[in-house]
């Protein structure tokens, strides 16, 4: 996985996992560049991630100690243009993926999303977009951090149980994840 | 994308819509107005869709009006607001919008999302629906007998019990039926628009015996009085209309028809000597009505003696106590607020990547991870079958 970008913006489902995997902080460390999510998904998922926390897992507390420490910083639309991209591309995706997607185009970041539909809209609508999935960033993860099996087992039967998320069939990636849960 | 959409939309539908989620949220224009720093004015002429928003303005006002974004300019199917057709109910009934209104806006809501869906899925909901039963200046049990076993023929229901009353009304009629939190007096709220055809909201609080009844009252309400919205509620009448006493006594004859129930009885008569509480407990859930609804039509019957329920009730008979101690499990019942037809059709949508993860919880009314889990049981009971390996047509399977 390489990031040619100076940032990577997360969208929610991706936010949503890597929370559930119990390693928020270590995964966003290891990655190269700045992290970043927009307003619209904080505002909307934070409810959810109060939903994934427990004993073992704090998933709300991870997000905001992320945020503290600068691993992940909170973006909102600077400028019309923005504002505007955002607007129309939430008249096809939700707002989530449209706020995602408009700062990501205009300010040249890659984004993350596992997304079916907004990785089809985005890939035809701004092609020039960098578009990354859950599994490659844990993956880059495992890789970088040098993470052993048994963590890296545990932190996808997380993201698995507690996310409830699957690697799709087609994910090129998917059979790397059948092997790595086993 | 190179077109904006806030210059091709139009604007008076987006002022309209605007102007719903302002009044939801109870706030005047001079407050909408101050959130994107402009004169009322301003504000009026963009409810009247006379004045383009600009897409900082239309984030502001979502934001404040706690609204996605999305709702105001994604293309949505255009129905008639329900409001419209409660007016004279309202006005009938002094006192009442206010507690009734937020399960009708709700309703509104999630039969326009229906709609919706199937729009993007391209597959309208099937509708069987039988011409208008006419049934002026006809006695009233004659009608609603004659109603109930027509409609039982018509849907090869034979005469006995409907256990699965619910879904046979959504999928083999083509109603819209949602279970609603309601206050306690409500028992459900009929509606019909010509672009979504019959629409039902059914008490989610009360007891499955009850929520059955409803539906088969709002369902003669379809039958007989179909383009007239109706609220139910205790208490509303001081003569009760022709319409509704008819609605109150369908019920009887569409649940319990009297060829069925007459056989079973002397049935049980006949192998036991006698007809105990206990059997009308049996047969009740049997039905799966009241003991108290089942005591009626027996007398009415003349097949227990008239005060029968009544003295069971002075003898401080405990339903709930005695069902417990025969055994008598829960009648089968799906509680979930919307159709089965609408969470197939918004897994499939989600599925073949038509909605975003994001839509689908909106949909279905429930956070990300909510909704993941509902995706899997939907797949998993759609077919017993994961992901993509349930999406292939059977219709067409090479050999």
């Amino acid at each position: 996985m390489q990031i040619v970008n100076s940032h990577l913006i997360l969208d929610a489902c991706c936010v949503l996992n890597f929370c559930a995997s119990g390693q928020l902080l270590a995964i966003l460390k290891s990655i190269p560049v700045q992290v970043a999510v927009t307003q619209v998904v904080r505002e909307q998922e934070l409810k959810t991630l109060q939903r994934l926390e427990s004993e073992e897992n704090d998933a709300a507390t991870q997000f905001e100690a992320a945020i503290a420490q600068s691993l992940l910083i909170i973006v909102d639309f600077e400028s019309e243009e923005e504002a505007e991209s955002f607007v129309n591309y939430a008249a096809i995706v939700d707002d989530g993926e449209s706020a995602t997607g408009a700062i990501a185009f205009h300010r040249e970041w890659a984004m993350a999303t596992d997304d079916k539909r907004a990785i089809s809209f985005f890939r035809k609508e701004t092609p020039q977009i960098q578009i990354l999935s859950t599994l490659e960033i844990v993956k880059y993860w495992s890789e970088e951090a040098g993470v052993d099996w048994q963590t890296l087992r545990d932190a996808l039967n997380l993201i698995r149980v507690k996310a409830r998320y699957m690697a799709p069939k087609s994910d090129p990636l998917r059979s790397w994840w059948e092997t790595a849960m086993k | 994308m190179t077109s904006n959409i806030l210059d091709n939309i139009d604007l008076r539908t987006l002022g309209e819509l605007l102007q719903q989620a302002r009044k939801k949220c109870g706030m005047t224009q001079s407050d909408a107005a101050n959130i994107i720093d402009a004169a009322r004015t301003t504000m009026v002429a963009i409810e009247k869709g006379e004045r383009r928003l600009k897409a900082t303005e239309l984030i502001k006002l979502a934001r404040a009006y706690g609204r996605s974004v999305s709702d105001f300019v994604r293309s949505r199917p255009v129905i008639q607001p329900f409001e419209m057709q409660f007016r004279a109910a309202y006005q009938r009934s002094e006192g009442e919008e206010v507690q009734i209104e937020p399960a009708i806006l709700r309703l509104e809501e999630l039969c326009r999302n229906y709609l919706e869906l199937e729009e993007i899925m391209s597959a309208p909901l099937p509708q069987n629906y039988p011409p208008e039963y006419e049934v002026t200046n006809m006695p009233l049990k004659a009608s609603a007998e004659s109603i109930a076993v027509a409609e039982r023929q018509r849907l090869g229901l034979g005469d006995g019990p409907i256990l699965r009353l619910r879904d046979i009304l959504e999928q083999d009629v083509g109603l819209r039926i949602f279970y609603l939190e309601m206050p306690p007096k409500y028992s459900g709220v009929y509606s019909y628009d010509e672009r979504l055809g019959g629409c039902m909201a059914i008490n989610a609080n009360h007891p499955e015996e009850r929520r059955r009844w409803s539906l088969a009252h709002e369902y003669l309400h379809f039958l007989a009085h179909r383009r007239k919205a109706v609220l139910e509620f205790e208490g509303q009448y001081q003569r009760v209309p022709e319409s509704e006493r008819l609605a109150d006594t369908f019920p009887k004859y569409f649940l319990m028809p009297t060829s069925g129930l007459f056989k079973r009885f002397n049935d049980m008569c006949r192998t036991h000597g006698k007809f105990t509480p206990t059997h009308l407990f049996t047969l009740a859930h049997y039905y799966g009505v009241s003991i108290e609804a089942l005591a009626y039509r027996l007398e009415e019957m003349e097949l227990v003696r008239t005060g029968t329920w009544e003295r069971l009730r002075d003898r401080g008979l405990k339903v709930r106590k005695v069902q417990q101690e025969l055994g008598l499990e829960d009648i089968p019942q799906r509680t979930d607020t919307i159709p089965l037809h609408y969470q197939h059709l918004a897994i499939e949508a989600l599925d073949q990547g038509l909605i975003t993860e994001g839509r689908f919880s909106d949909f279905l009314n429930v956070d990300r991870l909510e909704a993941r889990r509902i995706a899997e049981t939907l797949r998993e009971h759609s077919s017993g079958m994961m992901e993509e390996a349930s999406d292939f047509d059977l219709i067409n399977m090479p050999e």
